[in-house]
Order: structure tokens, then sequence, then C-alpha cells
């Protein structure tokens, strides 16, 4: 009589929310480059980790700031087939990837509320102004 | 048949129990395994979904998909440290990727659908074929450059492999020939013609051995000289084979969906296994032998253990009573 080999647990399946490649894991951390040169080289040099984690942190503030500052005004989007819509900035999610939007201004009418979706890794323009005063001529994507 | 060939030290036989990797919505064509690295070694699936998938080699575990091609994808293939990746597709493109972020690096146009990639051993180079019958060889650190083309098969090429320490490379077509190139010169050095379409072929650079299928059979060459070492037929026709790290057994699957493992010294059938709800497409054997995967038409890839009843990866040897497991290596 045999008997089966007993399997802790399955192999995790996909995500199907994501791509997957967690950039918290142990493996991703380790190999990849920042763009920050002191974070790959100087680890052992405790003051030019603590310049670079201040400068870190002054960006991500200076974003986040950006981001507050933008909220209610007009905004307009560059999107794909050069399509370009105008909107009132509402907000974006932690990822920079949707952005919740009012008063969105589409070729087939307005749209009071929307999400905006930016597609990963690819640039989306946008370019805030005043309502009272808007740009005359467009920027273009080329 | 006679499941204590390999050592447990335990009289009880084991049953082996696949772990199955889902995912995948088409056949799975092709897989790969990347050399053993500081963070374990990983395993690549080729699927005609167009969404190669990265896993944790002795787990199985998703780590990602590499989303890009818009066709099947016909092969894939890791570097040594599983940093990077390269897929051949339907589409008529080779890509490079970054198999730690699974962004896509590099895509290389073809004029016909591709079907083999593979990096040296330093990753500086790719070989490409496919359905144009042309071999390439692009340079990475100069990927605008055009590569160097070698041609002479006469019908779409199935696999392209570098060999010889990256000195030479070894092809299978459709034309029923596997050719063995020199790499400077482009010129053949040696071919083998058989009376069908090779299905498969694998290289071990350790040892310098060729393992080739076609119809029922399973056939290891000296892969410099190309000269037959023995062949072994299997009682069904197989698509893929893959020879044990210790060269002491080899695996095969094929149309009758079972995967057979066979003792390499003797030739002996030892072992075959149900699983799979199609056929086998594809087999291979972890760089640390403990376990090999396969890719069906069925959709999934599935882990068997080498050892039956050893206590590696996801598997247990839990035992009732008090008798304490005494699995030993090999």
């Amino acid at each position: 009589m045999s008997t089966l080999v007993t399997v802790l647990r399955l192999p995790r399946g996909p995500d199907p929310n994501g791509r997957g490649f967690d950039p918290n894991s142990t493996r991703f951390v380790a190999l990849c480059p920042t763009t920050i040169s002191a974070s790959t080289e100087t680890w052992t040099d405790s003051v030019e980790v603590g310049e670079e984690q201040r400068a870190r942190s002054a960006l991500r503030e200076s974003f986040l700031r950006t981001l507050i500052a933008m909220t209610n005004k007009q905004v307009q989007f560059h999107m794909y087939e050069r399509v370009e819509v105008e909107a009132k900035f509402g907000a974006s999610d932690i990822d920079v990837l949707n952005f919740q939007v009012s008063e969105l201004q589409t070729p087939i009418g307005v749209q009071k509320e929307a999400l905006l979706r930016a597609k990963h890794r690819k640039m989306l323009l946008m370019t805030v102004y005043d309502a009272d005063d808007p740009p005359i001529e467009l920027p273009t994507d080329d | 048949l006679d499941f204590h060939r390999s050592p447990p030290k335990v009289s009880m036989a084991m049953r082996q129990t696949p772990l199955t990797c889902s995912g995948h919505t088409r056949p799975v064509v092709d897989l790969a395994f990347s050399g053993i690295t500081p963070y374990g070694y990983f395993l690549i699936s080729a699927c005609k979904d167009g969404k190669p998938m990265l896993r944790q080699g002795d787990t199985g575990d998703w780590i990602g998909t590499f989303l890009g091609h818009k066709g099947a994808v016909w092969g894939a293939t890791l570097n040594n440290e599983a940093t990077k990746a390269a897929t051949a597709a339907a589409d008529f493109t080779a890509k490079v990727w970054d198999a730690v972020t699974g962004d896509e690096v590099l895509t290389l146009a073809h004029k016909h659908i591709v079907k083999s990639v593979n990096f040296t051993q330093d990753s500086s180079c790719l070989l490409t074929g496919g359905n144009d019958k042309i071999i390439r060889i692009y340079d990475l650190n100069k990927p605008e450059a055009e590569p160097q083309e070698i041609t002479g098969h006469t019908s779409a090429i199935k696999k392209a492999l570098w060999c010889n320490n990256d000195t030479q490379i070894l092809s299978a077509a459709d034309d029923k020939t596997v050719r063995l190139w020199d790499r400077n010169s482009t010129e053949v050095v040696k071919q083998l013609s058989f009376d069908m379409s090779v299905s498969s072929m694998e290289y071990i650079p350790d040892g310098e051995v060729l393992v080739i299928t076609y119809g029922k059979t399973i056939a290891f060459y000296n892969a410099l000289s190309l000269d037959m070492i023995k062949t072994v037929d299997a009682p069904a026709s197989i698509h893929s084979a893959s020879l044990h790290p210790d060269k002491d057994f080899f695996v095969a699957g094929g149309d009758d969906f079972k995967l057979y493992k066979f003792d390499y010294g003797t030739k002996e059938e030892l072992e075959s296994y149900k699983g799979h709800f199609g056929p086998v497409h594809c087999v291979r054997f972890s760089p640390d032998g403990e376990l090999y995967a396969s890719g069906s038409e069925d959709g999934t890839l599935r882990l068997w253990q080498t050892a039956v009843g050893k206590t590696y990866g996801l598997w247990k040897c839990v035992l009732p009573g008090e008798f304490s497991c005494l699995m030993t290596n090999n």
C-alpha cells in the first residue's frame, strides 16, 4: 500500500490584479539599482546614507505638496492618440496610476466625476493652469 | 515498478505528488531554469497565451508575469543569475526583460515567428532562431547594431543553443537536421540528419552532452563531436526530455500525457506518472536535480520529485508512528 507524499501547501498562483515582481522581496531590494548612487555603493558611510535619506524625504514631501496644490485646479491631460481632455484635479492614488477628477470635458460630453488611469511605466503629461488664464498654445508630446 | 531505486531508506512505498502551477490559460510550450543564485533558482515558462511567467524554482510560487508580447510565446530562457529573461514569440519579436523588476528591456524585431532564445554564459549575447530559418546573434551591449546572421537551415528553426563555452552553436530545425556551427566563421562544423523532425534539444555543458528527441526516441550525443552515445525508446511519441545533472536519470514526456523516468546507465524505464491532461511539451530538471518541471497542452506546469518522498521545497516527508525520516542524499 502506497502513501501520497505530503505537500505543505500548493504553489502560489498569479495575482489577478498585478503583474507581480514584488518590490519588497529580498531579491528586488538587493538587486534593483536605485537612482541615487549613494544607495548602491556606500552603505557603510552613514553620513552619506543620512544625506540621501534627507534628500529622498525632501523630494517626497515636495511631491506630496505639489499634489495638494493641484487640488481643484484646472488640469489638461495629454493622452494617447493626441487626445486632450480638461478636468478639475481631485486626487491621485498612492502609485500615481489613477487620478480622480471632476467636470471632465471629453469630446462626447462632460463627465461630472471620473477616474483616469495612467498606464504603468508610461508618462502622462498634465498641464496645470488657472481657469481664468488658460494657455493659448497647447504643448505637444513630440 | 520499484519505487526505491533512489534512497529513501524506509520501506514504505511513496506515491509521487506533483505540484501543479496554474495561471497560464493556454498550452505551455517551453520552460527553462536559471542557475542556482543566492536567492534560489528560478523557472520561466513560455505559453501560447503570450504571457510568460517567472516562478520560484523549488516551490513553483509565481513571482511575476512578463507583459508585452502580442502573440504566443514559443520560447523562454533565463540567464544563469536569473537577472535577465528572454522570450521568443509569434509577434515576430524576441524580447529581453529585467527578471527582477519584470520590465521589458529590449525588443528585437524579426521577420517571422521567433521560436528560440538563449543567453551566453556571461549574458552579453543573445541567440535567436525561428521561422525565417536564420540564426541571429545579438550583442546586448550594442542592441542597435545589426545582429550577426547564420544561414543554412532550409526550414524553420526550433531551437538554437550556445555550446562549447559559447564558441559554437547547436541548432535543430524542421529540415530534420541538427547542425553545429562555429560562432566566428558562421560555418557548419558538423551536421546530423534524421528521418523525422527533431522535437526537442537540451544541451548539458558539464560533460558536453546533447539530448535530442524525435518520434519515440530519446537520443544522447557528444555535443562537441556529435557522436552518438546512446538512444532509448519510450512507449509513446516524446516531445521533450531532460538529463539529470548527475547523469543517472533522464525524464521524458510527450503525446500520452505521462512523464517517464529512465535510468541513464541501463536505459531501463523506472517510473511513469500520469497527471497532465494533455500532451507534455517540455520537461527540464532543476539545476540541483531535486525536481523536474513539465509543461503541457493543458496549460499547467507540474513539479515532480526526483527522489519521491524526500523533504524538499513544498514536499514534506511525514511518517506515522515512531519512525523518523531517514532520507539521505544520493
